[in-house]
């Protein structure tokens, strides 16, 4: 009888290499690894959603990275006998109520979005990776105990969360990041414990575990490498949904401390003067969109090539 | 035999014809009519105390105005308000200037049956009102005479100029009956113990509040049998609400207000109550950043005002010199200051003073939040670099309030807007030496701001009075703790079928509206 029933859901990875039979040799080894590398860049260059994920993402990424060279405006400079134009020559995204360009200001808002998604989400699976790890290897009543943390701190709706702690304490960037990384660190210490289960009774750990190697090695040098990359796709679809927690926790005030550009802030400024400019609400939109897409398409593509038990379905 | 059964093209003829029929403009007026007896109004929030002592004011005042009598009510002549005595009396004069006499108006029935209004029951409601949270418009009165079942005499403890037209106008000017107060304790939160007056209230919270027609109400009827009241909190959600034809009047903001004025919609008209309502940025004199005068005063050449109108408000707003809001005896038609950054970086390097870092405190709404970015910006070009806080209504409100915790110590910068009623000494209450700590923020005392303020309310010369209020406000000025910005109107829209009647503080009195 299994410990944990999600031991038996999940299935054998396919990752377990060690045991090769005799007449396999190394070479052949490296030349079928190569094949299948090469085989799965094929599998995501023909596929569309794959691509158009890279680039958008691509485009996210060096759009923050290069706001300031890219921006036409500093974004908090007023001007506000030229608020609430239209998109012009001057001003290709229009401005908003107080005259700040808001093309500069979706380009800066881009860099607390990336902010934001790069160390919240990398904090995030670090931590709960270990975390993770840590659960499916240790005792049994430290799992138990990681298990009830981990879904004491899932059972909060993350801007139920968010509205209480900024309360507390006031809106600001740092605020915005600890709750982000609070609540998706469960999500992936869960995976990474359940991936840890089943690789703990496994030969090649037993073997390992027989040879005296400590905890941290089998888990750093032995589980980690075969953990990780159902995580990294993980991360990557998780991206967006933090991109929208800052945007929407911004929207709501509670984010960003102005004048910082937020896409958030953007969205409600241009709410508020939806009526007068409508074109604020959807040059502040079209961002968000298309960065949420982008990672959601490139994390598909991702998962569709990689994980093997999906790859049996096609 | 003939089928009358339905045939798909039967059924998309149908429909077609009645979408098209439901386009067509003059049957949505057709339906308009039919609902003519409903007035459809907003409130921003729940009616949570609508007892006149303890109540937060606002739309309580309104609810109020349609279900309890009041003595006298407001009168509008053009841009001025004056007071006139009310349905409720058949007499209310001042006799000298201590004593004001009184006579309801016969066949005032409580509900309930809670029997006729009696003078008793102005004796019991006014003097109550001494005790309670808005004892300030109280202040004057020593007691109230019953002379008869329906007479009496107000009489003052201090000739008040302005008693009449703040206290009885005014929500706290409202009548309750004394049996009925008795019965529930002497205190009601959301349900009228007894009402007397052209409706009866029911709400729901988080919805509604309904004014239905009162079966033994024998004055005149009001234009509409029913008024609803939607609670929407977001003025913009209401405006929405209104382009939409779901409402027949409501609030509107800054934006919304220039742009209707600019391009009136067909069949919708504005109406203003006043400009009672002065906005300014205060300074705490007692903070370590800001003990220094000059630094204050650097701060105050720094703010561009008129950017501030433009920006947060399109240009809707009067520009403000001071707490008198225009119209009222004692306004002032210039600073002291203006602005002038050099002057200000002058001042701040005088005081020896650089790199200081300071947080503007605001209410988390649309205009202020502009106004607190110009500001922050206008202070960055003088060196001074600022943090703006938004807050929510809970904890802007207590924040520089010494009974709700330790905020005040750190009050630096806050943008605040108070409202006032239609005469000068109201304003200046909040300001004398025993308001530090309550809603004196700036926490400054002056010996002879307090003796103007007692001086104030006791004269009755214009021209004098003018001259007490003007030199009050340089008082406040000269202290360095306040950057004027602007009086914003009570501005509504509404439709152009019914009338509006606000008071010039802007509550609305539903039982005064008129069908066109």
């Amino acid at each position: 009888m299994s410990e944990n029933p999600s031991e038996s859901e999940t299935g054998e990875p396919a990752v377990d290499a060690s045991g090769l039979p005799d007449h396999v040799t190394d070479a052949d080894i490296r030349e079928s690894a190569a094949r299948e590398r090469r085989e799965k860049l094929r599998m995501f260059l023909t596929n569309w959603q794959g691509v158009t994920g890279l680039i958008l993402v691509t485009l996210f990424f060096a759009s923050a990275i290069f706001a300031p060279w890219l921006a036409p405006y500093d974004p908090n400079a007023l001007d506000v006998p030229a608020r609430l134009s239209g998109p012009t020559w001057d001003h290709l995204a229009g401005t908003d109520q107080l005259g700040r360009d808001t093309l500069s200001r979706i380009l800066y808002g881009g860099r607390v979005a990336l902010k934001i998604a790069a160390i919240g989400v990398s904090v995030a699976l670090v931590v709960g990776l270990i975390l993770g790890m840590i659960a499916g290897f240790g005792p049994r009543w430290l799992d138990n105990l990681l298990l009830l943390a981990f879904d004491t701190v899932r059972s909060f709706p993350t801007i139920v969360l968010a509205l209480a702690m900024v309360a507390l304490t006031g809106p600001s960037l740092g605020m915005v990041l600890a709750i982000v990384i609070i609540t998706s660190i469960p999500q992936y210490a869960r995976v990474a414990r359940t991936a840890t289960l089943t690789l703990k009774n496994t030969d090649f750990i037993l073997a390992e575990r027989s040879l005296g190697a400590s905890m941290a090695r089998i888990l750093l040098h032995h589980v980690m490498p075969n953990v990780v990359g159902p995580l990294l796709i993980l991360a990557a679809m998780d991206v967006p949904v933090v991109v929208t927690v800052e945007a929407g926790l911004s929207f709501l005030g509670l984010g960003v401390l102005p004048p910082t550009a937020s896409w958030g802030t953007i969205l409600n400024e241009g709410y508020l003067v939806i009526r007068d400019a409508p074109w604020m609400v959807i040059a502040g939109g079209i961002p968000l969109i298309l960065t949420t897409l982008g990672f959601t398409f490139l994390g598909e593509a991702l998962r569709d090539i990689f994980d093997p038990r999906m790859g049996k379905g096609r | 035999m003939k089928q009358t059964g339905l045939s798909r093209r039967g059924f998309l003829g149908t429909t077609a014809a009645l979408g098209a029929l439901g386009l067509t403009p003059g049957w949505t007026t057709a339906a308009f009519a039919q609902t003519g007896g409903t007035l459809r109004l907003r409130i921003d929030g729940d009616n949570d105390v609508l007892d006149p002592g303890f109540m937060t004011g606002g739309t309580e005042i309104e609810a109020q105005k349609q279900c309890l009598p009041f003595l006298a009510q407001y009168a509008r002549d053009g841009e001025t308000f004056t007071w006139e005595p009310s349905y409720f009396v058949t007499k209310l004069e001042q006799r000298d200037a201590t004593h004001i006499d009184f006579e309801l108006a016969e066949g005032l029935v409580w509900s309930n049956g809670y029997g006729p209004v009696l003078a008793s029951d102005v004796k019991f409601s006014y003097e109550r009102m001494k005790d309670s949270d808005w004892s300030g418009y109280f202040e004057a009165l020593d007691h109230v005479e019953v002379t008869g079942d329906r007479t009496g005499t107000i009489v003052l403890g201090k000739p008040f100029a302005p008693f009449i037209m703040i206290t009885l106008c005014h929500g706290p000017g409202a009548v309750l009956s004394e049996k009925a107060m008795a019965d529930v304790g002497d205190r009601f939160t959301t349900q009228f113990p007894a009402v007397c007056g052209p409706y009866t209230y029911e709400a729901t919270p988080g919805q509604r509040a309904v004014f239905t027609a009162n079966p033994e109400w024998t004055g005149p009827k009001p234009a509409f049998d029913r008024v609803e009241c939607n609670v929407i909190t977001e003025v913009k959600a209401a405006e929405l609400a209104f382009e939409a034809g779901e409402l027949d009047c409501t609030e509107v903001g800054a934006d919304t207000l220039a742009r209707y004025t600019k391009n009136m919609p067909d069949g919708t008209a504005i109406a203003v109550a006043g400009e009672l309502q002065y906005m300014w940025m205060g300074m705490n004199t007692e903070h370590p950043k800001l003990q220094d005068i000059r630094v204050r005063k650097a701060i105050q050449h720094a703010v561009d005002v008129d950017t501030i109108l433009q920006g947060a408000y399109s240009g809707t707003t009067a520009k403000s010199h001071g707490i008198i809001c225009p119209g009222l005896t004692g306004q002032r038609d210039s600073a002291g200051y203006g602005y002038d950054p050099a002057k200000a970086r002058d001042l701040l390097a005088e005081a020896g003073v650089s790199g200081l870092q300071l947080t503007l405190r605001t209410l988390n709404n649309q205009e202020r939040m502009l106004a607190a970015q110009i500001i922050q910006a206008n202070l960055m070009q003088v060196g001074i670099t600022v943090k703006v806080l938004p807050l929510d209504s809970g904890p802007f409100w207590e924040m520089g309030q010494e009974s709700k915790g330790d905020t005040w110590q750190d009050l630096e910068l806050w943008l605040m807007r108070f409202g006032t009623t239609p005469d000068p000494y109201e304003a200046t209450q909040w300001f004398t030496s025993d308001q530090v700590g309550v809603w004196n923020w700036e926490r400054w005392t002056d010996e002879e701001y307090d003796r103007l303020y007692e001086e104030g309310i006791n004269e009755t010369d214009p021209q004098k009075r003018h001259d007490i209020y003007v030199r009050m406000q340089e008082i406040m000025e000269n202290t360095g703790a306040y950057v004027w910005i602007n009086h914003e109107p009570e501005a509504f829209v509404h439709s152009t079928e019914i009338g509006v009647n606000a008071a010039p503080s802007g509550e609305l009195n539903y039982r005064r509206f008129t069908k066109a």
